[in-house]
């Protein structure tokens, strides 16, 4: 019998799809690099993404309030969802001119 | 005579290398322009008290030139201009030296005047470029904007 932990029911509910991650500024200088290739469950949302490297990187979570993502280069929200292949992109509060 | 939606002598771009006010001036001026209005963001010497020695800038390059591309598409449906350039300049730069240089032309001045003002404020608030600053005693990035979110705002918006 096939227990609930069988293979074939985790791969189900775990299909990943990668998108491109980039950081920018003071979120750059604390992740350590400008773009990661990232993994995330289908159907996953922004702030997932953005969770994933507050685990790697606790300093990043004071800094969740201040930050607007894009995803291919247009402002969203945080709980759009990623697709695969996307340029999702975290910046800071921008401070040009 | 006018482009529809496609202005194609309006002018939008990223250098890393220094920025040519007469140049720019000279591609909006039109005969049938009665004025050109431009801003030059230029680097400051202190900042909050504290003496700056260079800064640095950053951009996210290829959405930086797609929102400045939006600015302009904003200004001709807003204001009566003619055209506009806008150049935002990448890297390091010393004091004095320009940041980002708008230049608008139109037939009357009152519309050059408005949305030359209007462009660089949106600038500052929706195109992803930061600064660094470099001080005597170590660098920061200099505190931003942060850029209106469709959908978002709100809730996070009335904290600041």
């Amino acid at each position: 019998m096939l227990a609930a932990s069988s293979p074939a029911r985790y791969t189900a509910a775990m299909q990943e799809i990668t998108a491109r991650v980039l950081f920018f500024g003071r979120l750059k200088d604390i992740v350590g690099v400008s773009e990661v290739a990232c993994s995330v469950p289908e159907g996953a949302h922004i702030g997932q993404v953005f969770s994933q490297y507050v685990q790697r990187c606790p300093e990043l979570a004071a800094y969740r309030k201040s930050v607007v993502a894009s995803r291919n280069r247009e402002f969203v929200s945080f709980e759009t969802t990623v697709g695969a292949g996307d340029e999702i992109a975290f910046l800071p509060p921008v401070s040009g001119g | 005579m006018s482009h529809a939606q496609s202005h194609l002598d309006d002018h939008f771009a990223l250098t890393r290398s220094q920025i040519h006010a007469e140049a720019l001036i000279e591609k909006v001026r039109t005969a049938g322009d009665g004025a050109v209005v431009t801003f030059d963001g230029c680097v400051r010497n202190h900042s909050l008290g504290r003496r700056t020695l260079h800064l640095e800038y950053e951009g996210y390059e290829p959405m930086a030139l797609e929102k400045m591309r939006e600015i302009g598409e904003q200004l001709h449906k807003m204001f009566s201009i003619d055209r506009v350039a806008i150049v935002h300049r990448l890297g390091r730069l010393e004091i004095g030296e320009t940041s980002v240089f708008i230049a608008v032309s139109a037939a009357h001045r009152a519309a050059a005047f408005d949305a030359c003002r209007w462009a660089i404020d949106t600038l500052k608030r929706t195109v992803p470029i930061w600064k660094k600053e470099f001080f005597e005693d170590g660098a920061i990035w200099a505190d931003g904007e942060l850029p209106p979110v469709p959908g978002a705002a709100s809730a996070v918006e009335s904290a600041s």
